[in-house]
């Protein structure tokens, strides 16, 4: 008896010595940040520490609520999420589905997909800034040479276009992940079950609705957290592509707080827009593990 | 297992070394964009290896863009980084860095007749309590470069006013026909070249950032009119692309070399490359003072601008950092920069050596600098980066019409009175 406990008791540790080293990185590089970042937010503190920190209580977040930018912000990036999951989930649906039949190339067609995820984006935000410029760009030329358009169209000069031209290069971008994640979840559906409904007489449709999609919720809730909370994240696009212009048609959250702790150089009001960011993050997780729950 | 575990430690261990080997490969590091000072930098730092071969130096190009370049230098200076040990500093950061405490004291580094030979006046921008943090590099400023060839053409005056201007580039583009050639071109984007362009309309109109008091007044009858006709530009007269608002120094250059624009308002670092021999414009421009408006002759209009070098107060190398600016603003390279690139001298006495002749350019430049305006840097330290953020974002407001000239105006006015205020 007092043996066995022994050996529990050492079984223990060693448990403990194999994840404490896993657990002081996640503290060190997740959990300290986050706590600083609140901490910042509570109070008035100096970068380099000359003077040393006060707490200020909800000061800045009382001024946060009034003021425009911030909601501006908040906006942009709602607006940009919203517009943006829902076209790459359908894009990324569809690839998924293609890629996941049998023709010649496939192999090369998967690559292709994956292509414009796998480059940084702000390099790909760069070279559609200069295919959207007004004066040199590809759209225009065309837009011109063709026709379409008289005089040259400013896609990144107006805030609805240069709001869609954002959209568009998302999309362009993350379908494809949107799609390798599902394709991986198409794969692991047994091939019994098409089976099956075929001798039922199953369209493909109904194997579709019936089969295919109750299968890949646990997939589709992975891509849209993931590629929601990047949504919400949104920096290195609209930094590279319009620097959140024109006015401020295009500031997301994350290019807003990195104004106010990096150009005016006030960390402890950057630190309460970021906590408002991860807030609004941590509650669309919660509605989409909600909404996706399996129902059994 | 074991074995893996093992290479994978050996990788980054490696990986390790090889980033701290990076980090200490030269003994000193400078930062300074190409743009401005690139050929001179060249110059400067083969001659300082002739004279120095003990001391090795890498230079960082860094973007040209100053607020892009700002981030880099706020982060590695917040950070207490010892790189870069010497760094490009604009004039508009020279006083907030140093009550920052992000530049160290030159006095002690450089010698005191040194720090003597450089123009007071532009040398205040980087006095803080007595102390000088920065030594002044180069100065510049907006110009009006204009198509000579153009004018001939259409028989007309190089023009002093906006007026004249505007009616100039409607003359020109409707007899050009070309739906994608502009009267007038320029950095309207919104970054401080906004501003810069700003501050040339509304002084250019008797106005300014201050009243003749020194109060800010942002919202004058003279700014509003100035502002109204960035506007009419764009909207009434149509002489400027609506791709203006999007544009920072070099896009709007491009333009303009290509020979898609009669009227071109950067800084003077454009003209190096417009009169490149494989430039399409070269030979068929030229270029002027800043237009003022009508009524208003002697009002300074050339939005001025400048460089200076500081020393990274964290550096491990102070010694050999204040060697080397003191040998890029030694009389000899700043008369080399100024006779073969055009920079204008940080160096008063540089203007007189028997050399400066053949610097017409330059001499031209300097014209315009008589009646040059600096932007309200001094006067807001700390605060210049806000007060410059609101001003590009009201006057961007203005331009893209989402507020009025007027409702702008008195916004920026407001906003900038509670952040001073406080």
């Amino acid at each position: 008896m007092k043996l066995a406990s022994a050996l529990d008791r050492r079984r223990h540790l060693t448990g403990y010595a194999f994840v404490t080293p896993t657990i002081l990185v996640i503290v060190a590089i997740l959990v300290y940040p986050v706590i600083q970042s609140v901490v910042l937010s509570f109070g008035q503190s100096s970068i380099d520490g000359s003077t040393g920190y006060t707490f200020v209580g909800l000061k800045h977040y009382a001024s946060l609520m009034e003021n425009e930018r911030f909601w501006n912000a908040l906006t942009v990036t709602l607006i940009f999420t919203v517009l943006t999951i829902p076209l790459e989930l359908a894009l990324g649906i569809g690839l998924a589905l293609i890629l996941n039949e049998h023709f010649k190339g496939k192999g090369l067609a998967r690559l292709a997909v994956l292509f414009p995820w796998a480059l940084p984006t702000a390099l790909n935000t760069l070279m559609w800034r200069w295919m959207y410029n007004a004066d040199f760009g590809l759209f225009n030329a065309v837009a011109l040479q063709t026709g379409i358009a008289d005089k040259p169209i400013n896609w990144l000069g107006d805030p609805t276009l240069a709001m869609l031209s954002m959209v568009i290069v998302a999309v362009w971008k993350t379908s494809s992940f949107m799609a390798l994640i599902i394709l991986a979840g198409l794969q692991s559906i047994p091939k019994d079950l098409y089976e099956a409904g075929r001798m039922d007489g199953m369209t493909r449709w109904q194997e579709f609705r019936e089969i295919t999609l109750p299968l890949l919720k646990g997939p589709i809730l992975v891509a849209l957290v993931i590629r929601s909370m990047d949504a919400l994240r949104t920096f290195e696009l609209p930094y590279n592509l319009t620097d959140g212009g024109p006015v401020t048609a295009t500031e997301s959250l994350s290019l807003y707080a990195y104004k106010v702790i990096f150009d005016f150089i006030d960390f402890n009001f950057g630190a309460a827009v970021v906590v408002i960011q991860f807030l609004v993050i941590f509650a669309l997780s919660l509605v989409y593990i909600l909404a996706l729950r399996p129902k059994d | 297992m074991k074995a893996k575990l093992i290479g994978s430690a050996a990788i980054a261990a490696a990986l390790i070394g090889l980033g701290s080997l990076q980090a200490s490969a030269a003994d000193l590091v400078l930062s300074l964009g190409t743009r401005g000072y690139g050929a001179a930098a060249e110059r400067n730092l083969a001659a300082f290896k002739e004279l120095h071969p003990d001391i090795d130096v890498e230079w960082n190009k860094v973007s040209d863009v100053p607020n892009e370049t700002r981030k880099i230098y706020v982060t590695n200076l917040t950070a207490r980084s010892p790189t870069p040990d010497v760094f490009a500093v604009d004039v508009i950061w020279a006083g907030e860095f140093a009550q920052r405490g992000w530049l160290d004291p030159l006095d002690g580094l450089l010698s005191a007749e040194t720090i003597a030979s450089y123009n007071p006046a532009f040398l205040e921008a980087a006095q803080v309590d007595g102390k000088t943090f920065a030594a002044p590099l180069y100065l510049d400023g907006t110009h009006l470069f204009y198509r000579t060839d153009l004018l001939e053409k259409y028989n007309l005056e190089v023009p002093k006013t906006w007026e004249d201007l505007i009616s100039a580039s409607k003359t020109i583009m409707e007899g050009e026909g070309n739906p994608q050639f502009y009267g007038f071109v320029s950095m309207w984007a919104k970054i401080e070249g906004l501003f810069m362009n700003w501050l040339s309309f509304t002084n250019g109109n008797g106005g300014g950032f201050y009243d003749a008091d020194g109060n800010v007044a942002v919202n004058s009858e003279a700014n509003i009119k100035a502002t109204q006709t960035m506007v009419d530009m764009l909207y009434a007269d149509e002489i400027a692309p609506q791709s203006i608002l999007n544009m920072r120094p070099d896009d709007a250059r491009t333009l303009f070399q290509q020979g898609r624009a009669a009227f071109l308002m950067v800084q003077g670092f454009v003209y190096a490359p417009l009169a490149a021999p494989d430039s399409p414009v070269a030979g068929k421009f030229d270029f002027t003072r800043n237009p003022y408006f009508e009524g208003h002759p002697d009002a300074h209009s050339t939005a001025m601008g400048g460089w200076f070098l500081g020393i990274n107060p964290n550096s491990e190398n102070k010694e050999a950092a204040a060697e080397l600016i003191a040998f890029f603003t030694s009389y000899e390279q700043e008369l080399q920069a100024a006779v073969q690139d055009n920079r204008a001298p940080t160096v008063p006495a540089v203007y007189d050596d028997p050399e400066m002749k053949k610097a017409n350019v330059l001499a031209k430049f300097g014209k315009n600098y008589d009646v040059g305006v600096v932007r309200p840097s001094a006067g807001t330290g700390e605060m210049y980066p806000r007060v410059s953020e609101i001003m590009q974002l009201e006057v961007t407001n203005a331009l893209h019409r989402q507020k009025s000239v007027e409702e702008a105006l008195n916004d920026a006015q407001a906003q900038i009175e509670a952040l001073l205020a406080n």
